[in-house]
């Protein structure tokens, strides 16, 4: 079992009080790196969700910096406190709501003093939590809540509630650990850390728009602010009045005359300035750890110092991605940005150059709304466990799934090397040969007010050495104006098939079969073939490539790929097929369609008929290439999810990998998984003993796992986090899930040999479930089983 | 000839194989990261680093380290965390042992003077549970890895200890000066010694199973096989020769087995490879070699920098015969890494990149040779060039054009032309039907057949007159004649031919050669078998072939009737004479086969039999 592809970006990193480890939030563990190699130390396990805040015990002299305490928060509703040196696990404390964000300021402000102060029970903790029990769709209420905590105390109270928000909101806190605040739409929250058990004192600073980052300055009363607009903001004197200790009392109502440049109503500061450089919102908001620098980034990827006290400016350009964090460490010389490609660099600070790079699997792209779903951004080669992952800025990453990374990345097309800029170019699929030497691609260029879109496909050559791709040939509109809608690759030679929206499918060739140079090999359409001017909408070769399977809309039309011709047709399904799968050498097709009824269907191509289907929507299925074993990953509905019953069974995860073997309408095992859409699957063959397969979900985060694993090695794999979990065998989870399967009937369906399709419009019970007045409702825990249970049998109630 | 000496080089590859150790005698270390090919980390400095914070001397720099071994062992914890630490254990020329821990970079524990003269040698189990180093003073010490304690300490010789190798097992120990010594791990008893080689001995190994030790000493141009298990003394089991001396040996598998495998790394970067099952057919074995193209006209100008292979490791076993490797070669300074097929008895050339070296090409004419290599590389087709295919449009491309190629299927097209839920209507045709019951073969195989349409003298093509070809058959002896029967019902079967030009050679050969092909009867039952199975198949076909086709004529007159076409009609009709035609023939033959003397029918109908029997 291997898991990777983690996102290293989700919170901000920390460094450790020697500078030499970086702390790194990786989803359900924290990650130690070294900083002087790049290379992960140990990881903290224990959290059962993603971790969102980590705070390393703060040295207060030289001899405590070899000290490696560490608090960390997590959505699973549980605050631990750490020894990451071990890695141990000194202490967990049940929050019981899922923690947002925490700050403890007592660890800032008197270090001197954090040994007494556990003794004497008062380590307190400032959190944003969110009331789960307020959780309810398009409810209203302020689920956001910022708590006071006893950290010292095993079981915690509610806590007193400082604040109500709409959403959790992340909890900024002062260097000097005096104050803490929240930014809320256009404002900014400040409340000061009482020394004794008096309440906190709160302000406001407003602003005129929605504010994306603000920092304490470490020593002086000064705040700095970024909006979306990419104005700085620099607050200076805040709090005097409202949050004056009591001795300054008196100094401060005298200054309350005074006239405030820049200060917005009766706000309390002194003055306020805005600078002007980003271009587009602030996302990095840091001061420097002496006060005299201020470090800003955003959506362009540039690293900006100003100086505070005259407002010249430093640059570190062309990081290449949008910044996220930046952070300081406890060495001068050393501080880390963290982008949001899934990068943490480390810089070489008063020259700012990057001296090191801990890179992950490189996030997703956004897609244009039109683009969901139809693109297939990931590819496997199934005999190296490489996986080829389109990314932002076009390129297709190299990521290597065996050993968690990535080995290069190929630029698609130009890229334009502002990020954030407007996306003007859509990569759509890419697809690896099985030998992984080929990978093909294709593009869409944006048309612009209607003129200018331009579609191209290409196919790469790999380059064993570099272990990278070139680009072999390029086609421009491979199929006139229409969009192309799926690539396949020959399992054995190098041929391809394009298939695209606007009625055709193309075959192509490369030409370094015959002349045997492989230097200069292109590639050149062999074959174009066409079904009833439908909109061919997916492909797939057999297992032995003696077959080609295109799929015309809702027919599935099979070729003979060398000579072009139509061998025979499948007759329909209700909607559109998106996906075609040939279960290995077998003679099953699998096809998926999802729009506007989601179906899985299992076609036998030698009978010509259907085998069985289900009503479930599918994002990806793979097979394996000798047996007939496959697997699809399919989303769990929505209503089936929000059912009660059901809640503790799926636990967040959306999606299921179900196996399935040849004919047999039984999954062989299920297991549920997290963010399935947009994911994918494959089996992996690298050795010919071992069947893996492989699970990429919607934000690359990735798992590869043995299928046929027994039961002592599911149990391991329960205890590693929540990716995969719930790992059940057989039909016992699926009958947890969809109830008793009815008996299906195989003989009586070969018998009748109908070679018409069998499914005819069957009655829909939920039609008429749903239709008159609200209150002649069933309870809808009952509702929602009938539903599904109609949506399963489908196939049944054509059996019968 | 530059002979580069990779003898000073020390490479060592992380146990996963994602990472290789190389350091080329400057006292730094650089972490390679075999999957990406770029430098990970480079170590430079980390013993006097370390020292400059404790005696706060001034770093002496990494000239003034001399690394002599090292070795890259993964430690198990064992509280089963998953990242289990990583260490390079380094020996020096000052005769400290030291070790890195590779994730964080830093010095783990050193043991200072543990060999005075110099460290020669250190090496693990593949457990790693202890090191064991071997120097210049003859003394073996064996040092827990985690905490780097010396456990104990003894004297393996008199003289200086240049290699030392653990068994995979770890329970035995193989010392070497120009004496071979196998000592048992749990009390140092001396086990065996081995005499022969005459200087100090460079690499010595393991099998994997233990039961043979591999070695070689500088300047030999073999390595010799020595058996572990045998008398305490010993000569050498046998002898595997080189080109060169070799600098590394590796060996995988075990002898009782899948057979032994060895690898050999020679002083001027030759990977060698040498099979057998056993030793005996180990020793017989001719090495198959892995080397480096070096013709490269351009680098045999530089002196010194010659592209070699420097380190590899066996992965696994494929089958006998052939073994996984992975193999770094290049130049130093930018290795590639690869993994690779070692087939024994091929002999491989791998392509040497020339990436990170500055070649000697004026400017201007390397920057015109790139601009023109990038571009002829890649091919644009565009919107024109698109849509040339190399075949046609596909024959069953849309509707009409299916009306004419697939009659038989025609009747339910109809169907879809009149029927706005044509999509319910199965196409199907003969071909998978004929395939799912068996008839048929996959069809990759009459793809390789169609094309040898000459068959022993047969020119299938050729339209002979009978008493030609009957004239033909009776020239070919009986044997061959067989053959040729067999192999024209085998094509028939799969239909790599036409049956228009096959059935009168079958025909003929049958009439003409029964004789023989009767005293063959006990073996060819099956072919007699097949044949009469395949006209059956096809004749009973015929029937239902002639319902439909006089429905569709039905059909399709109709049709043109309403729509006023009279083309239509025409083809049909002669589609339907044709099946008419062909059943006659098709029983014919098949009563012919069986009696032997019925006649060829006409030439013609033939012709138009064939259509059809292709269609099937």
């Amino acid at each position: 079992m291997i898991r990777g592809g983690r996102s290293y970006v989700t919170s901000a990193p920390s460094f450790s009080n020697d500078a030499k480890k970086l702390l790194v939030c990786t989803g359900n563990t924290v990650s130690v790196f070294s900083a002087a190699t790049g290379l992960q130390i140990t990881s903290l396990e224990g959290h059962t969700a993603q971790v969102t805040t980590l705070i390393v015990v703060p040295a207060s002299s030289a001899a405590q910096k070899i000290l490696c305490y560490c608090w960390t928060a997590s959505l699973d509703g549980t605050i631990r406190h750490w020894d990451f040196s071990g890695p141990e696990l000194l202490q967990t404390i049940n929050a019981q709501v899922p923690i947002y964000s925490m700050v403890i300021p007592s660890l800032l402000s008197e270090p001197q003093q954090t040994d007494k102060r556990y003794d004497s029970s008062k380590l307190v903790a400032y959190v944003s939590v969110e009331d789960t029990s307020l959780v309810r769709e398009g409810s209203t209420e302020l689920r956001g809540h910022i708590r006071r905590f006893n950290l010292a105390k095993e079981r915690l109270p509610r806590g007193d509630t400082l604040k109500e928000t709409e959403e959790p909101k992340s909890i900024v806190i002062s260097p000097s650990g005096e104050f803490f605040g929240i930014r809320h739409k256009c404002k900014i929250h400040v409340w000061d850390v009482p020394s004794g058990g008096s309440v906190s004192k709160k302000m406001t600073l407003h602003h005129t728009k929605v504010i994306n980052a603000f920092a304490f300055h470490p020593t002086e009363r000064i705040i700095a602010a970024g909006d979306v607009t990419g104005r700085v903001l620099i607050w200076r004197g805040f709090g005097n009045r409202k949050l004056a200790l009591g001795s300054q009392k008196k100094n401060a109502r005298a200054m309350v005359d005074l006239d405030n440049p820049g200060v917005r109503d009766e706000d309390d500061a002194e003055s306020c300035t805005t600078w002007h450089w980003h271009s587009a919102e602030v996302n990095v908001l840091n001061f420097s750890s002496d006060g005299a620098y201020l470090y800003s980034g955003g959506r362009e990827g540039v690293l900006v110092v100003w100086q505070l006290d005259t407002g010249k400016k430093k640059f570190l350009p062309r990081i290449g991605s949008p910044l996220l964090y930046f952070i300081w460490s406890p060495e001068p010389t050393l501080s880390s940005v963290v982008c949001a490609d899934n990068q943490i660099h480390l810089l070489k600070m008063p020259s700012m150059e990057i001296l090191r790079t801990i890179s992950g699997i490189k996030p997703p792209p956004s897609l244009p709304k039109m683009y969901e779903g139809l693109s297939s951004t990931v590819a496997f080669d199934r005999s190296s466990g490489i996986a080829a992952l389109c990314t932002e800025n076009y390129c297709v990453q190299l990521y290597n799934l065996l050993n968690d990374r990535g080995i290069s990345e190929v630029q698609v097309c130009e890229r334009n090397h502002q990020p954030g800029d407007e996306i003007t170019v859509v990569v759509t699929a890419v697809a690896l040969s099985l030998d992984g030497s080929v990978m093909s691609t294709t593009e869409v260029k944006l048309p612009e007010d209607g003129i200018g879109g331009l579609v191209s496909l290409k196919f790469w050559e790999s380059e064993p050495d570099s272990k990278t791709f070139t680009l072999s040939t390029i086609v421009y509109e491979p199929h006139k104006d229409a969009g192309i809608s799926a690539i396949a690759f020959h399992p054995t030679r190098s041929m391809a098939v394009s298939t695209s929206f606007g009625g055709d499918f193309k075959i192509w060739v490369s030409n370094s079969d015959k002349s045997q140079t492989d230097k200069d090999s292109s590639w050149i359409c062999h074959a174009v073939g066409s079904y009833k001017k439908k909109p061919m909408t997916a492909a797939a070769f057999s297992g032995d490539g003696t077959v080609l399977a295109v799929a015309a809309e809702n027919v599935i039309t099979l070729w003979n790929p060398d000579k072009n011709i139509l061998l025979s047709v499948l007759g329909a399904t209700l909607t559109p097929i998106t996906k075609l799968c040939f279960a290995g050498k077998s003679e099953f097709l699998v096809a998926a369609s999802h729009f506007p009824k989601p179906e899985l269907s299992v076609w036998n191509t030698s009978k010509l008929s259907s085998s069985w289907s289900y009503g479930l929507r599918i994002e990806a299925i793979t097979s394996a290439l000798d047996s007939s074993t496959f697997a699809v990953l399919a989303l769990v509905p929505k209503i089936f999810r929000k059912s009660k019953s059901k809640k503790n069974v799926f636990r967040g995860r959306d999606g299921a990998i179900l196996l399935f073997n040849g004919s047999d309408p039984k999954p062989v095992s299920i297991w549920t998984v997290m963010k399935a859409e947009g994911g994918s699957i494959s089996f992996l063959e690298g050795d010919k003993s071992q069947l893996r397969l492989a699970y990429v979900n919607g934000s690359h985060e990735y798992v590869v796992f043995d299928p046929n694993s027994d039961e002592t090695h599911e149990r391991s794999a329960a205890d590693y986090e929540g990716l995969v979990g719930e790992e059940e065998t057989g039909d016992f989870g699926y009958t947890s899930m969809y109830g008793e399967l009815p008996d299906y009937d195989k003989k009586r369906k070969e018998d009748a040999e109908s070679l018409v399709t069998p499914f005819v419009s069957s009655e829909r019970p939920w039609e008429t479930i749903f239709s008159g007045s609200t209150l002649n409702f069933p309870p809808l825990q009952k509702l929602c089983g009938e539903f599904f249970e109609s949506l399963m049998e489908k196939s049944n109630s054509v059996v019968e | 000839m530059n002979l580069v000496n990779i003898k000073d080089v020390l490479t060592s590859f992380s146990p996963a194989l994602d990472y290789l150790a190389l350091s080329s005698g400057d006292g730094r270390i650089k972490i390679w990261d075999t999957v990406k090919g770029q430098v990970q980390t480079e170590f430079a400095d980390i013993a006097s680093a370390e020292e400059t914070n404790i005696y706060t001397s001034g770093g002496k720099g990494h000239l003034s380290v001399d690394y002599t071994c090292m070795k890259w062992l993964s430690l198990e914890r064992k509280k089963k965390r998953k990242l289990g630490t990583s260490i390079i254990v380094l020996g020096t020329g000052g005769g400290d042992v030291l070790a890195l821990d590779v994730a964080s970079g830093q010095l783990k524990w050193r043991i200072s003077d543990c060999h005075p003269g110099g460290v020669n040698a250190v090496s693990s189990s593949t457990k790693a549970s202890c090191i064991y180093s071997g120097g210049a003073d003859g003394m073996v010490c064996e040092i827990d890895p985690h905490s780097g304690n010396l456990i104990r300490k003894f004297k393996a010789s008199t003289k200086a200890v240049s290699s030392l190798s653990v068994s995979p097992d770890g329970k035995i120990l193989a010392t070497a000066s120009a004496q071979l010594k196998t000592f048992k791990c749990s009390d140092l008893k001396k086990i065996q010694k081995f005499t022969g080689h005459p200087g100090g001995v460079r690499c010595v190994a393991f099998t994997e199973d233990g039961k043979y030790v591999l070695s070689s000493a500088v300047g030999e141009r073999y390595i010799a096989v020595w058996k572990t298990d045998g008398a305490k003394k010993q000569s050498a089991s046998c002898v595997l020769a080189l080109e060169h001396p070799p600098v590394f040996v590796d060996s995988w598998g075990e002898t009782d087995k899948n057979g032994l495998y060895v690898l050999a790394i020679s002083e001027v970067g030759v990977c060698y490879f040498w099979y057998g099952s056993n030793v005996e057919e180990l020793c017989s074995a001719k090495p198959t070699k892995v080397a480096l193209a070096t013709e490269d006209s351009s680098l045999k100008q530089n002196k010194g920098s010659l592209p070699t292979i420097f380190a590899a490791k066996l992965q696994g076993i494929l089958k006998p015969g052939s073994a996984n490797a992975f193999i770094a070669s290049g130049l130093l300074v930018k290795p590639s890494f690869q993994k690779m097929v070692l087939q024994f008895g091929n002999d491989l050339v791998l392509n040497a990149s020339k990436n990170g070296i500055l070649l000697p090409i004026t400017q201007s004419a390397s920057k015109s040779k790139k601009g023109q290599g990038v571009q002829s590389k890649v091919t644009t087709l565009d919107r024109a060039h698109a849509e040339d295919a190399l075949l046609p449009i596909a024959r069953v491309a849309d509707l009409h054009e299916k009306k004419r190629v697939q009659p038989h299927s025609s009747e339910k097209d109809t169907d879809m032309v009149d029927q706005s839920q044509a999509d319910y209507v199965e196409t199907f045709s003969m071909e998978d039907k004929l395939r799912s019951i068996g008839i048929l073969k996959g069809t990759d195989e009459p793809s390789s057949l169609s094309y040898t349409s000459v068959i022993d003298g047969i020119d299938l093509e050729a339209h002979l007159p009978p008493k030609k070809l009957k004239s033909a058959v009776l020239s070919m002896a009986p044997s061959t004649a067989f053959k040729n029967l067999e192999a024209l019902v085998a094509m028939w079967q799969t239909r790599g031919c036409g049956g228009r030009y096959m059935l009168p050679w079958i025909y003929s050969i049958m009439v003409n050669h029964r004789h023989y092909i009767m005293s063959q009867e006990p073996k060819n039952q099956q072919l007699l078998n097949t044949l009469q199975k395949i006209t059956k198949s096809r004749g009973a076909a015929l029937q239902q072939l002639l319902q439909l086709s006089g429905r569709l004529k039905l059909v399709t007159a109709q049709i043109n009737k309403a729509a006023g076409k009279e083309t239509q009609t025409t083809v049909h009709e002669q589609e339907s004479d044709e099946s008419e035609d062909e059943e006659d023939d098709v029983e014919e033959h098949f009563y012919g086969e069986k009696d032997n003397d019925s006649e060829l029918s006409s030439d013609d109908g033939k012709d138009e039999d064939d259509t059809l029997m292709e269609e099937m």
